[in-house]
């Protein structure tokens, strides 16, 4: 790399974009939110008010509605690039493709994350969690969202230019999602019975880890052939 | 030796004099597979009759994961060494795949309702299985969700071989989910534990499914070149009338 720059300048002026970009309007943040509590509300009246019910799904509601309300916003995340030029002029600059999804994906991970990190006491609350999980929750959720914005970039760089994207992407990476979904409620469901988390936390970091090396490459691979048309 | 496969008339002369041997194997073995499976092997012990489901549930789940191995492959060939063939056998696969898939889905819920007394566990094997459906029909999707073929065909042979992290989750699930299914009894270290006049049959209807479905991908690669020679002289025409 011939830049003048260092790795971490162009790192640090990438996620001051993307907060620009996200944080500027906050519909995006919001709808986040508002959308994962409409799941949450949507749950609970298809189970039923019951609180012995609803106790033994809390978690998996928990889950699900934070996956279901992150699903919406990826398809934007590279199409927005893609329709105004952004991508194009990136791949012409002299920093290669992956450092900057791979920063793209962590800024866009921490502006899912902020959000819901900061209205997880609600969450609790709503649901009736138990209040010894938080901490544990707070690790999983910063963990399995960093997967989940990693693979929402190979998603995302999939669907670029495709007809109907927008149906066709949750139906590509849900698949991805399950490890995370199934390990990320195996840890609040473990503590639930009183036993050690860790088995089941460090299977999710193992997960994170694979995506965090292998999404950069496939999404910049992805992105050059839709460039290319 | 790719090279020298990846040539469309070859491949055409030598699948001419192969297929009618393939499909001959195939209908043998079938034949052969179903008389031991339905009449000339033992009943199990706690199953029953029932157990004879098996001789096409399980070659077919074999086949589901081991098609969907041989389309990430073939799609590895065309994004790596860009040959055309390969990308009209990894399309070729996916629909057969899909129907194996189904057909194991199927045939599983089936074998489960007299022995499980439910249609449907959400069982690891099971799940993964419906993963993998969920894969193919992913991959058949991304292909034809763009205005170009060669973009689709790209883009989904990419995703072809992401998901290939699948397949280990689909054998190894039973091992980290342990649910109703029972582990998987015949690849194992120690040599098979199921009797061997079960093995005979569930070999041969194996090697006949294995040999029909790969009848059926010549068979569908040959449309396929058929196709494009069709585009082409299309093209050609047209030219010709401009000009």
């Amino acid at each position: 790399m011939s830049s003048k720059y260092s790795f971490y300048q162009i790192f640090n002026s990438h996620i001051k974009r993307e907060f620009l970009i996200n944080f500027r309007s906050l519909i995006d943040v919001i709808s986040i939110i508002s959308f994962m509590i409409l799941i949450i509300t949507l749950f609970v009246l298809g189970i039923g008010p019951f609180q012995e019910k609803l106790g033994l799904v809390s978690n998996s509601i928990f889950w699900i509605g934070l996956i279901l309300a992150i699903i919406p916003s990826l398809e934007k995340t590279l199409q927005r690039d893609y329709d105004n030029g952004w991508l194009d002029q990136t791949i012409t600059s002299p920093i290669s493709l992956e450092f900057i999804l791979l920063s793209k994906s962590i800024a866009y991970w921490l502006i899912i994350i902020i959000p819901l990190l900061i209205s997880l006491p609600f969450f609790i609350i709503l649901l009736n969690i138990s209040l010894k999980l938080i901490p544990w929750l707070f690790i999983s959720i910063l963990i399995g969202g960093l997967s989940i914005s990693l693979v929402g970039i190979i998603g995302s760089a999939l669907t670029l230019g495709a007809k109907r994207g927008n149906i066709l992407l949750p139906i590509l990476i849900i698949p991805f999602i399950i490890p995370i979904l199934i390990f990320g409620v195996g840890v609040s469901e473990t503590i639930s019975v009183n036993e050690s988390p860790i088995g089941n936390l460090f299977l999710l970091i193992g997960f994170t880890l694979i995506y965090l090396v292998i999404s950069p490459f496939i999404s910049a691979f992805l992105i050059r052939i839709a460039i290319s048309r | 030796m790719f090279d020298w496969l990846a040539n469309p008339n070859r491949f055409n002369r030598i699948t001419e004099k192969t297929q009618p041997f393939i499909l001959f194997i195939s209908i043998i073995a079938l034949f052969s597979g179903l008389y031991f499976g339905l009449f000339d092997s033992p009943k199990d012990y706690q199953q029953g009759n029932a157990v004879r489901i098996m001789y096409v549930h399980v070659p077919s789940a074999w086949l589901a994961s081991f098609l969907y191995f041989s389309l990430a492959i073939s799609c590895v060939f065309y994004l790596v060494w860009k040959h055309p063939l390969a990308d009209l056998v990894s399309s070729s696969i996916a629909p057969i795949g899909v129907l194996f898939s189904a057909l194991t889905l199927i045939t599983g819920s089936l074998w489960g309702k007299p022995m499980w007394g439910t249609w449907w566990v959400w069982d690891a094997r099971l799940t993964s299985m419906l993963v993998l459906f969920f894969f193919y029909l992913g991959y058949i999707l991304l292909r034809n969700a763009f205005e170009r073929k060669t973009d689709g065909s790209k883009t989904a042979s990419v995703l072809a071989i992401v998901g290939l992290i699948n397949l280990p989750i689909v054998k190894f699930s039973v091992d980290w989910w342990h649910t109703l299914h029972q582990p998987a009894s015949i690849i194992k270290f120690g040599g098979p534990s199921i009797d061997e006049k079960m093995l005979l049959p569930l070999s041969l209807m194996f090697l006949a499914l294995s040999f029909f479905s790969l009848y059926l991908i010549i068979l569908n690669v040959k449309t396929k070149l058929i196709e494009k020679k069709c585009e082409a002289l299309l093209l050609k025409s047209n030219l010709e009338e401009i000009s």
